[in-house]
């Protein structure tokens, strides 16, 4: 379909590429020719401005909420522990590598884990 | 404490067996089952290499990227590991098959130079001030505040159990949404109550065409303005009411501005499948947010076109 006028693309073309070009996803040759002409054709630069209007909209409207306190907090926490975990899962490691007659190295990783644990708290 | 439990006798000799050539665990073991043991304390490291192999397979097409390494035994509680999708299962049993468990030593370096506070902290100043963004996203998910909640917090853990191996200057914001992505659709989904409206991909190809043509001129901005009247309510139900795949795609396109290729990656999916189902999704979306301003008395019916 085309709104008639003659273009250098044709309209039915540059409706089905609209969203590519309001997306960004074109390469610079493509979009310059989409550009010029959405500029000499005002239907389909009125299709555009509402899909534009459309992505507008629902980045206004769908977003932006806010995720609990509580569930933030209880990350945190988590997140903490589990790290205090790993610092005691390693410690084992090494422990038991030494048995197995390679080279012993206590991790100081773990004393300091407890100890920065324990300030926290 | 699971740990506590020795599978293999600790007093056992160097060389035996059980200490020389551990099994490999893959997250799905460590998962199965509370036996955790010695056995896995020894072999954590491995287990830990091996995991995010996995994960960096199941993540494939972002450098940089790999799989949370995170278990049940990491977490001490019911996370679901990477399991059981289409794409990861390949992926899995590549990595069952392979030697290579080290990691490179690159990545070695990394590992030995941060420490668990330090890592911690980074995580903390890095992807926590994306959490409300993530939110938002499982709530489009789930459609429900209690679902978001136990699909971000999962999410987290899994990312920061992975987060050792997360390569600082990759794309974090991405990364957090693949892992959501991945977390819904292996583990949560399956769980949830509310049935999931599968995509529609009967849809016809005169739709289609129907989006490439002219709608009657002047008509448009009567469309606009009503548009602009409909609450956000209204708006945010029109989206929970696209099927699901068409409904991320749209919410990470237009809400999050994720690049396509950036889309195709977090939803694991080719780029056309992605930009079929943007068109799908936001023809389906202005359709209905039309018909819901028409329903309002925003749009009279002679000026919808369509």
């Amino acid at each position: 379909m085309s709104c008639g006028n003659p273009h250098e693309t044709d309209c039915h073309q540059v409706l089905a590429e609209l969203w590519l070009f309001l997306d960004h996803e074109c390469n610079r040759e493509r979009r310059e020719l989409l550009q010029r002409h959405l500029d000499e054709c005002g239907p389909c630069l009125e299709e555009y401005g509402l899909e534009e209007h459309l992505k507008a909209l629902l980045a206004r409207k769908c977003g932006g909420d806010h995720a609990p306190d509580a569930l933030k907090q209880r990350l945190r926490e988590s997140i903490r522990q589990i790290m205090v975990r790993q610092a005691v899962l390693s410690a084992e490691v090494t422990v038991q590598r030494a048995e197995d007659g390679s080279i012993v190295e206590v991790s100081s990783t773990t004393v300091e884990s407890h100890a920065w644990l324990s300030t926290e708290r | 404490m699971p740990y506590r439990t020795p599978l293999v006798d600790a007093s056992q000799k160097p060389g035996a067996p059980g200490l020389r050539a551990p099994p490999v665990i893959t997250p799905r073991n460590v998962c199965a089952g509370h036996g955790v043991t010695r056995a896995v304390a020894l072999t954590a490291q491995q287990t830990r290499f091996t995991d995010r192999e996995t994960l960096h397979a199941s993540l494939g097409l972002i450098p940089g990227w790999r799989v949370p390494s995170t278990t049940n035994a990491d977490l001490g509680m019911g996370v679901v590991g990477v399991t059981s999708t289409d794409s990861a299962e390949p992926a899995r049993s590549n990595q069952l098959e392979s030697e290579q468990i080290e990691p490179s030593p690159e990545e070695a370096a990394v590992d030995q130079n941060e420490t668990p506070e330090q890592r911690t902290a980074r995580f903390e100043r890095d992807a926590m001030p994306l959490l409300d963004q993530l939110y938002a996203a499982a709530l489009r998910m789930t459609r429900n505040p209690a679902d978001a909640e136990d699909l971000v917090q999962e999410t987290y853990l899994r990312a920061y159990g992975a987060f050792e191996s997360f390569r600082a200057g990759t794309n974090l914001r991405a990364w957090l949404y693949r892992i959501l992505t991945n977390t819904y659709i292996n583990g949560y989904r399956k769980r949830q109550r509310q049935p999931v409206a599968q995509p529609s991909e009967e849809i016809t190809d005169w739709q289609l065409a129907q989006a490439a043509q002219h709608t009657s001129s002047g008509l448009r901005s009567a469309e606009m303005d009503a548009l602009d009247r409909l609450p956000d309510s209204d708006v945010k139900e029109a989206l929970s009411q696209l099927a699901e795949d068409f409904r991320m795609a749209v919410y990470l396109a237009d809400v999050e501005g994720f690049a396509y290729k950036e889309i195709a990656e977090i939803m694991g999916t080719p780029i056309g499948t992605v930009m079929s189902r943007l068109h799908r999704g936001r023809k389906q979306l202005r359709d209905m947010l039309t018909g819901v301003a028409r329903e309002r008395g925003f749009l009279r019916d002679a000026e919808v076109a369509s």
